[in-house]
């Protein structure tokens, strides 16, 4: 390994830029593939720039909080620059630039794209309108209240990842529910060793390895109240916390839900004449044959 | 009152009643209470027709009258209610046997169907159907008692002391279940057909008393809504908290007075069959009362503690899991989690919808929307300015009215019962012919059987019956069968919705 650090020393000392030979001799014990592999990390994020002088390359210090000072660019990019860099990871949409900028949509637009192929400022889609493009720099990593977090993939929503999860979570409660209640020594008992924290539920859908992408334990509290919201499960607030618990409803399927009326979508224009009444129905004559 | 209720009564009476009386009921829906000549006129029917049709509705319930500003004349108006309750008979009956037996089943059968009867002629007419000897009249007489007792069965108002042209119809509270002295000597001489009933000179009259029969539903629904919820054990732990509450409240109280938890716990110890709710008894009460749905409640720490049960609250819980189970079964469960988030917040922006319940923006949106077209959610627009003199944003808040959801639903049974009964008239209309072949057939082979005919003969005449017309048969029994349970199971449906209409 190389010492980066030594690497970086070296290269503040010496603003003109510093050749491979410099380093050779500055650090003698380190290997060629590992300079040449903390060189180019420090080229990609900006660190080193990489210049020819006769035919040398030479590599130049360049203070990454600076970076603003990009060179080529005018001033009108310094200023857009500058603004989108105060915005951070939560980036910033064009109209409010324009507004802290005072330059026309021709103007910004033109000054944005040239950023953007300079690879200075990046546009990243926004998860909460699905039009918005917020700019912020390059090498961020948007937060996740623009990327919406694990449930997103390219701003689309997993559903069925969200159903899925969802769908584990409620069987990780039902069978712990079971479980105490095969367990015995009485409903309080069971009642009690029947819920579970977010923690608990967190561990079990890790070790099911069903996530691409690792999800925290405040994900996994957002899909558990999508089992409560389901009605299949109940959480009461314990501490700090929530701990849930499945639970049954209080009715099975009532009369009404049963019948093709109750359901029906065509309801309202189902009267005693004309073409959707009851005697000619094919929904009632569906469900009148089956067994 | 609904349009669709007016439709599913007139089927109703056509039904059972035929189409002058329907005929004297809908101008009764239409018009409301009217006196005999307006009557005549809309319904274009002779007078002694609309005077049969309005004795027989008087009779059984369906109609009421009273006195005009003119006090010679009288108004009639439709009791909707109790047209609709005959639907509901079935279930009656079934309710009565399971807790009775078939005895009491059969009273309240003879009361239904006669719509009021004496005591000597309940007695008689169920002894009768059960070939009783004269020795077991006793019986049906305790069995009778026990009804009145337990108020299912109460006096029959009559006409007040004055006389009035208009007769006013009264029966005083405290008479209302208080019964007469039956003298079974004469009561034998009747049954064995050596008097006529008049000799015994009665003037008491028995109705059924459908609102204890409600009571009994509400108390039913709810120990199956524990048992489902919960167990076996609880269901009966709540059966006896009704029961002991009735000792102390009224019976549509909203929330039951508190009932000692010591008087459940000794019951309990005394039945057999519920040996975990004896041992974990304790253990039990505290689930119960620890329950986020809050129904049954502590009141009081004195001498064990004791418990009230909220009547009101449980039906409340009851209809928004019927109205989420209709919103599953027309949607998804996307919209139902949607319609449960606005619930559990009251208020709630579409835009964070998508987020709580983790739905895609697209999807979430199409199904609040759908939700609002059907009217399961509301919208709210609110006004408020950013700043002040700032510009005025609005924002759009969903929330839910659960009554008018209701009603809506209430409605749809309605429809629904309509339609049910419809489908029936029209698959036996267009069978007729079958139908009506079958019932010639019948009748003529129970004639010649009681004239002694020979298995052979009987087989013949069974063979004009052909196979496809016995399948075409079977076909339509199977139908009619599925629609009177569709029919009992609908009426279920509307009965737990009236119930929280009831006590809002
Ligand atoms: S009869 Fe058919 S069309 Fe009419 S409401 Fe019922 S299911 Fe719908």
């Amino acid at each position: 390994m190389v010492d980066e650090h030594k690497l970086i020393e070296l290269a503040k000392s010496k603003p003109d830029g510093i050749s491979n030979d410099d380093i050779k001799s500055a650090i003698p014990d380190a290997k060629i593939e590992d300079i040449a592999a903390a060189i180019n990390k420090f080229l990609k994020n900006g660190s080193f720039e990489l210049y020819q002088d006769n035919g040398k390359l030479l590599y130049k210090y360049k203070d990454p909080s600076k970076k603003s000072t990009a060179k080529g660019s005018d001033s009108e990019e310094k200023i857009v620059f500058r603004i989108i860099e105060e915005a951070g990871n939560k980036g910033i949409w064009i109209r409010d630039i324009r507004f802290k900028s005072n330059l026309n949509m021709t103007q910004l637009n033109k000054v944005l794209k040239s950023l953007e192929t300079k690879k200075y400022i990046k546009a990243v889609k926004s998860v909460s309108a699905s039009k918005k493009k917020v700019y912020m720099l390059y090498d961020l990593e948007p937060d996740s209240s623009v990327t919406g977090g694990a449930w997103y993939q390219d701003q689309d929503f997993e559903s069925e990842f969200v159903d899925v999860l969802s769908q584990q979570c409620l069987r990780f409660l039902t069978e712990k529910g079971e479980e105490a209640k095969m367990h015995g020594g009485g409903p309080l008992l069971a009642r009690n060793k029947s819920y579970a924290t977010a923690n608990d539920v967190h561990k079990f859908i890790s070790e099911l390895g069903i996530s691409k992408v690792r999800l925290s334990v405040s994900d996994i509290e957002s899909i558990l109240y999508t089992v409560v919201l389901d009605n299949n499960a109940e959480r009461i607030a314990s501490g700090e916390g929530f701990l849930y618990r499945s639970t049954n409803k209080f009715l099975s399927s009532v009369g009404l839900v049963k019948t093709t009326c109750g359901v029906c979508p065509i309801a309202n224009r189902c009267a005693d004449t004309g073409l959707i009444n009851p005697k000619i129905c094919e929904y009632l004559t569906d469900w009148l044959e089956e067994n | 009152m609904s349009f669709q209720i007016g439709k599913l009564i007139s089927l109703i009476l056509q039904e059972r009643f035929g189409i002058i009386i329907e005929k004297v009921g809908n101008f009764l829906f239409e018009y409301g209470s009217n006196p005999l000549l307006y009557i005549m006129r809309g319904t274009e029917l002779p007078l002694g027709k609309v005077k049969e049709a309005l004795c027989i509705l008087i009779k059984y319930g369906l109609v009421t009258f009273k006195p005009n500003n003119n006090e010679n004349i009288a108004n009639y108006s439709l009791c909707i209610d109790n047209i609709l309750l005959m639907t509901r008979y079935p279930k009656f009956l079934n309710l009565l046997k399971k807790k009775f037996g078939d005895e009491s089943e059969m009273i309240i059968e003879e009361l239904l169907q006669n719509s009021y009867l004496s005591t000597s002629d309940i007695i008689v007419k169920v002894a009768e159907r059960l070939k009783c000897d004269v020795n077991d009249l006793p019986n049906v007489r305790d069995k009778f008692v026990s009804l009145v007792v337990a108020k299912y069965i109460q006096r029959l108002p009559t006409p007040n002391e004055e006389e009035r042209p208009v007769p006013i119809l009264e029966i005083k509270e405290s008479v209302l279940f208080s019964l007469p002295k039956i003298d079974m000597k004469l009561l034998s001489q009747v049954y064995l057909k050596k008097i006529p009933k008049e000799e015994l000179g009665e003037t008491v009259f028995w109705i059924v008393n459908f609102d204890r029969f409600h009571q009994d539903m509400r108390d039913k629904y709810l120990v199956d809504a524990f048992t489902k919820k919960f167990d076996e054990n609880v269901g009966e732990f709540v059966k006896l908290l009704l029961q002991q509450m009735y000792i102390r409240t009224d019976p549509w109280a909203e929330t039951s007075n508190p009932v000692p938890l010591l008087e459940i716990k000794d019951i309990v110890r005394k039945k057999v069959i519920y040996p975990n709710l004896v041992t974990f008894f304790d253990q039990y009460v505290t689930v119960i009362e620890q329950d986020p749905s809050q129904i049954i409640r502590k009141s009081g720490e004195a001498s064990g503690g004791s418990f009230q049960i909220q009547l009101k609250e449980a039906y409340n819980q009851i209809a928004w899991e019927i109205v989420e189970q209709v919103i599953l079964e027309k949607f998804d469960s996307k919209a139902v989690r949607i319609f449960r988030l606005v619930k559990l917040k009251k208020f709630v922006e579409p835009d964070q919808i998508q987020q709580l319940a983790m739905i895609p923006s697209k999807e979430a949106k199409k199904l609040s929307y759908q939700l609002l077209e059907e009217n399961f959610l509301k919208l709210q627009e609110l006004k408020r300015p950013l700043a002040n003199n700032g510009p005025i944003k609005s924002f759009t808040l969903f929330y839910i009215d659960l009554e008018s959801i209701v009603r809506n639903l209430l409605e749809l049974c309605y429809k629904t019962l309509y339609n049910a009964m419809t489908r029936k008239s029209h698959e036996k209309f267009i069978n007729k012919r079958i139908i009506d072949k079958k019932q010639r057939v019948d009748a003529i082979a129970m004639g010649i059987q009681s004239q002694g005919a020979t298995e052979e003969q009987l087989a013949d005449i069974e063979d004009m019956i052909t196979p496809p017309e016995r399948e075409i048969l079977g076909k339509i029994d199977r139908k009619m069968k599925k629609l009177n349970i569709e029919e009992l199971e609908v009426d279920a449906t509307i009965f737990l919705l009236q119930m929280y209409l009831k006590y809002q």
